[in-house]
């Protein structure tokens, strides 16, 4: 079996073969085209030019469904189960022909035993937590009996441990049952371990292609970045353990804490814990990594510092001083500036212009009497369009108009010109592509140095090792961990992102 | 240098596409339109002819047109503010009734001069009128109740309060109107207190015209160049990036609701102060669906205030042009069709623009990765 | 407060109070029964009074050609469906405002129907009706429920059906799902607009066949006013129901036995305050939200359009 595309302008002329029985690894870098050369796969995106053979007849593939009737199915990162709906219900969904009931539950229990995915069919997916959701995704993939199972990031969503179980159970369906996987990701370590073949893509091409076995991390690392670089690898990263330890500048100062969280509990409307007894600080200057598994709290952390929940109980202290976040604004006041984790959500107006969005942080600053000073407001904006070089038609620019980077330069320009006290960066670097990537990292350290102390919340675990100089670690909203980065590593970590206590 | 020339180009190519689009897409509206009335035997240009007389081409009509454009321009004004801060008002009908209840019963109740009557007569409408969208507002707000369905529900609950007014003595009903009389009308306002008209080249309309034309063109500059409102689109479009930024989402959306109400509630003042409706009382039925109306002048105008004030002119001249229908043997609710079917031709342009927009900026993100 | 008891007592042991809220009531459950499909799906169709309006006054046009009632009816519920096919296909494929494209339709089909109607003047009359067996000797409920002109008995169809379509078949599941979780949906291979869009239609066949029903079965002669905001009522008893089919039709019958107060009273021989009762389903309506709208779980994407790759 053999698949093959041709000139694709969004992955540009991408050739791809995927082999009966095989894990295939598609390595790259976010925005390097996998996410969309996987979407063409199951016709989510439809290709401008080029060819998708199957067993080696040539296909066309319009939407999900075709796919799924060619055998071609995928686990999605983010947003394919309804959670409103049961276990069953989702497992069904897309399917075609009639629906019933205790058919689709049977196969649903019994798929769950021959992968060891074990779940019941009756629950509600809003009632499960991350982790088993992915398992409900699997199943339902599973159960179409794909030839061709796509993966996109799933560990994303996995302590290292669950990440295991995952990747042997798909060894078993690509060994005892010759179905192919391919395994879309960024991370090195697992190319290496579970894949047999590996392509590499960057800027929309395939650049590099080894069998796995003969493949090495510096090599692949390589291939995905294009360069020599100092790199977010485990090797390189486990290689400079005391980057900062010398590094005055950044080492926490004497003062007092400048953000203080004290027994924060958050409690979802239904009743469920989200934050539970959370306490930690951030010192001036200094940058305090929070690691977990994606769900677990990090989100909610961000939006109490931006002021969109409040706390059931607990408090939060901003240079000493008790802040009340649920009154709007209060949080921008004491002196916290935010980049939000989904900036569409929550950090920027679409259909406003740069220069709006620019003057969300000071407001009257740009007006005299209620009036907006047109003028002022746009040598303003065009200034810090020059500084952070933003690319844009100019200050009257819709923002929606802007790539993800340069909207993602206006949330960081707008965040460090309000002269913050503490800056919390939420996945700051997430679907960014490589030179951008490197431009925020160096912003943030900057920023450090200056005296402002910054939160960095990511879910990548080779991002926080890289920058932070403190790591605290989080399971189901609550603290298992925290560490100098000098005491940290992988495994300490991962087993305190699962829940272990120290 | 060159790629100026080429956008400016693209622009007034692109320019006449929206002309086009709306043009046509009107004339589609105006041939139906004419088909139905073709459909029960009446000729469509006799109708036409009709309608065009009736509002403007006869000697004094055009006086009348503007009466009844202002309250439209009033309630299509207020509109813009709700929608701008993304609530969805649609109970102006209700609003503009009880706010012109609170004028009427101020109007006689209301010690000295006739001008400071006045004065009064018109706040109470504003009151009124933002005082049941503001009903509305706090439902939103407070016990997160779809403001759609309280604003529309409310026009019913306005109309029966009226009714009930208009029973009643102490509320509305004129004094010297005995109880079981079919027609149930408040007081007449006293000559001193309506609203002086201007007369001009043998028409005549009330001052009010001027004062409707001056607070369309305030608004329009308000919501594009001050901070107010800034802040209501900021909330219309992302209320989290507001809420994060200090702008709170209640305190805006309360004010535009209020203000949304207010300038329904002064349309309904304008009516009965102004001459052109009900001869300066209220009756049973007065809102006459100017709300309606002047809600649908609105979405048409697309929620651009200098538009408001044409639209609301030639929704007014269907109203006031189907005085002339009789002699032609029509219904005149073939203005109601008319109406409508432009309202719901009017609606396409805008969609299918941003459905091109959306196709070319997908086709532009493509070729940017 | 006594004498309020003493009202509600005598209205609810005179058999006329039952007959005269059931059939204010089916004309609600028709409606709301397909409204209810429709918000499952994710779209809030105010246009559903237009959609009956415009079924009732099929429906006399079709009774007033041929002179049967089962035409009739069958013109009213093709009517509610080219109604809806308006507000699907502007609001659902070309992107428009759903709230804009109802509000519109409803003053349009208002125009429309009243300046035809008053061309072309249809004559009707009540279809007759029929008594089932041994059900409708059940005291006080039986002549309401099984006593009726027949098309009332439709109601007994429309309801399982559209409980059964939406949730025991696959459609159902998918319309569920559009209403939750588009995107969701979406890349599960639904095409989430055309299930919108089949909802709105199914919602504009029952709310036509309900404005036959009101035209037919119960006023017998056509006005442009013969709606009276129930279409406001239906929709705002799916609200009040929570989005559960059970729930929306106990909202009817509840609203439909307020609305009879308005007949039932002054044959009791009770002083009424007409205007009050007028108000009373919009009253209680709002006071039910302000109460309950935070506690109830509304379809996620209620109301939201979907576009793919927008928010």
């Amino acid at each position: 079996m053999s698949k093959r595309f041709g000139a694709v302008s969004a992955c540009d002329a991408v050739d791809i073969e995927i082999h009966r029985g095989e894990i295939h690894g598609i390595l790259g870098e976010n925005g390097a085209g996998k996410s969309t050369l996987m979407k063409m796969l199951i016709g989510l995106v439809v290709p401008d030019s080029g060819s998708i053979f199957v067993d080696g007849a040539s296909v066309r593939i319009a939407d999900p469904v075709a796919a799924a009737s060619l055998g071609i199915g995928m686990v999605h990162q983010h947003f394919s189960l309804v959670e409103a709906l049961t276990v069953w219900e989702n497992v069904a969904l897309g399917d075609s022909g009639r629906l019933s009931q205790t058919g689709v539950r049977n196969a649903v229990g019994e798929l769950s035993e021959r992968y060891g995915l074990r779940i019941d069919p009756d629950a509600r997916v809003a009632d499960l937590p991350v982790g088993l959701r992915q398992r409900v995704e699997i199943l339902k993939c599973l159960r179409r009996e794909p030839d061709i199972l796509i993966f996109d990031e799933p560990t994303s969503v996995l302590t290292p441990e669950e990440s295991e179980d995952l990747f042997h159970s798909l060894r078993g369906v690509v060994e005892q049952e010759g179905r192919s996987v391919a395994l879309v990701s960024h991370k090195l370590t697992e190319m290496l371990e579970v894949t047999d073949r590996v392509t590499i893509m960057r800027n929309g091409l395939v650049v590099d292609r080894y069998m796995t076995a003969d493949a090495d991390a510096g090599m692949l690392a390589r291939a995905m970045v294009g360069r020599d670089v100092r790199l977010r690898s485990t090797e390189v990263s486990e290689a400079i353990p005391d980057m900062h330890a010398g590094d005055d500048g950044a080492t926490p100062g004497v003062d007092g804490p400048v953000l203080e969280f004290r027994k924060i509990e958050v409690r979802e409307p239904g009743g469920s814990m989200e934050l539970d007894d959370l306490t930690f600080s951030l010192k001036p200057g200094e940058i305090l990594g929070l690691a977990g598994v994606e769900g677990n709290g990090q989100r909610v952390i961000a939006d109490l510092l931006s002021g969109l929940r409040r706390p059931s109980s607990g408090e939060i202290l901003v240079d000493g001083v008790e802040v009340d976040v649920s009154q709007a604004g209060a949080a921008l006041r004491a002196g916290i500036a935010v980049i939000p984790e989904d900036r569409h959500d929550s950090g920027i107006v679409l259909e406003m212009s740069v220069a709006e969005n620019l003057m969300l942080s000071d407001q009257s600053g740009m007006a005299t009497r209620g009036i907006i000073n047109g003028a002022a407001l746009a040598v303003a904006a065009s200034d810090l369009i020059d500084r952070f070089s933003i690319m844009c038609t100019g200050p009257d620019a819709l923002m929606w108009t802007l790539s993800g980077g340069n909207q993602q330069r206006v949330v960081l320009a707008r965040e460090i010109t309000a002269d913050p006290a503490v800056l919390v960066a939420a996945q700051p670097t997430r679907g960014l592509d490589v030179g951008a990537i490197e431009y925020m990292t160096d912003q943030l350290r900057r920023v450090a140095r200056s005296g402002v102390g910054i939160l960095l919340i990511s879910s990548e675990l080779d991002e926080i090792l890289e920058l932070a100089d403190r790591i605290v670690v989080i399971f189901m909203g609550q603290v298992t961990g925290e560490m100098a980065r000098s005491e940290a590593n992988r495994e300490k970590i991962g087993r305190l992102m699962g829940g272990d206590l120290l | 240098m060159s790629a100026q020339p080429t956008a400016e180009r693209g622009a007034r190519s692109r320019l006449m596409e929206v002309v086009l689009l709306y043009a046509g897409c009107a004339l589609g509206a105006l041939v139906i339109s004419g088909l139905i009335v073709e459909a029960v035997g009446a000729d469509w240009s006799t109708v036409g002819g009709a309608l065009l007389n009736g509002s403007v081409l006869k000697p004094g009509r055009w006086g009348g047109t503007i009466g009844v454009t202002i309250p439209l321009a009033m309630v299509a004004i207020g509109t813009i503010i709700s929608t701008k801060v993304g609530l969805v008002n649609i109970g102006q009908e209700g609003q503009l009734l009880v706010g012109a209840a609170f004028a009427t019963y101020f109007s006689t109740r209301v010690p000295g001069p006739g001008p400071f009557v006045l004065i009064v007569v018109l706040a109470a409408g504003v009151v009124g009128g933002a005082l049941w969208s503001g009903l509305a507002g706090g439902l939103r707000y407070w016990r997160k109740v779809p403001e759609v369905l309280t604003t529309l529900l409310l026009v019913s609950v306005a109309s029966n309060l009226v009714g009930y007014g208009l029973k009643h003595h102490w509320l509305l009903l004129d004094a010297e109107a005995k109880l079981g009389n079919r027609n149930l009308v408040s007081e007449q306002l006293p000559p001193d207190t309506r609203l002086p008209r201007i007369t001009m080249w043998g028409n005549d309309f009330p001052i009010s015209a001027v004062l409707a034309v001056c607070l369309v063109l305030l608004v329009g500059w308000m919501l594009s160049r001050t901070l107010w409102g800034y802040r209501l689109t900021v909330v219309g479009h992302n209320r989290k990036v507001a809420r994060r930024f200090g702008i709170s989402e209640s305190a805006q959306g309360m004010i535009a609701m209020l203000a949304s109400g207010g300038f329904a509630g002064l349309a309904g003042a304008f009516m009965l102060t102004g001459g052109d409706f009900a001869n300066y009382r209220m009756v049973s039925g007065f809102s006459v669906s100017i709300g309606w109306v002047g809600l649908l002048v609105a979405l048409v105008a697309n929620n651009r205030a200098l538009a408001v004030i044409p639209m609301a002119f030639v929704f007014a001249s269907l109203r006031t042009g189907s005085g002339f229908l009789a002699s032609t043997g029509i219904e005149r609710r073939v203005t109601d069709v008319v109406q409508g079917l432009i309202v719901l031709a009017l609606l396409l342009p805008p969609a299918i623009m941003f459905i091109g927009e959306r196709r070319r900026a997908l086709a532009a993100a493509r070729s940017r990765v | 407060m006594g004498g309020l008891i003493s009202v509600v007592w005598d209205v609810a042991s005179t058999d006329s109070a039952y007959t005269a809220a059931a059939r204010f009531a089916v004309v609600l459950a028709f409606a709301a029964t397909g409204e209810w499909v429709a918000e499952r799906a994710g779209t809030l169709n105010i246009s559903v009074e237009a959609m009956i309006l415009a079924g009732a006054f099929a429906a006399a046009m079709g009774y007033h050609t041929t002179g049967s009632v089962a035409v009739g009816l069958a013109c009213g519920t093709v009517a509610g469906a080219m109604v809806a096919s308006v507000q699907a296909e502007m609001s659902h494929r070309l992107t428009a405002d759903q709230f804009v494209v109802g509000l519109t339709l409803n003053i349009l089909v208002l125009g429309v129907v009243g300046f035809l109607g008053s061309e072309w003047e249809p004559s009707t009359r009540t279809a007759s009706v029929v008594e089932i067996p041994l059900l409708v000797d059940v005291p006080l409920v039986g002549p309401a429920l099984f006593g009726q002109p027949w098309p009332f008995y439709l109601i007994y169809l429309v309801v399982p059906l559209c409980a059964w379509l939406v949730h025991r078949t696959r459609w159902g599941l998918e319309v569920r799902s559009v209403g939750e979780n588009p995107q969701a949906a979406d890349v599960s291979g639904i095409d989430v607009n055309r299930r919108r869009r089949q909802s709105i239609y199914l919602g504009g066949l029952t709310a036509g066949l309900g404005g036959g029903y009101l035209l037919l079965g119960q006023v017998g002669r056509f006005d442009p006013g013969i709606v009276a905001g129930r279409g406001f009522i239906a929709l705002v008893a799916v609200i009040f129901g929570g989005w559960t089919l059970r729930g929306a039709i106990f909202g009817c019958l509840l609203f439909g036995s307020v609305l009879s107060f308005r007949l039932t009273l002054p044959g009791l021989g009770y002083e009424l305050n007409n205007e009050m009762l007028s108000s009373l389903p919009a009253l209680v309506t709002i006071v039910a939200m302000a109460l309950f709208a935070h506690a109830v779980r509304q379809p996620e994407a209620l109301a939201r359009p979907f576009i793919r790759g927008l928010k």
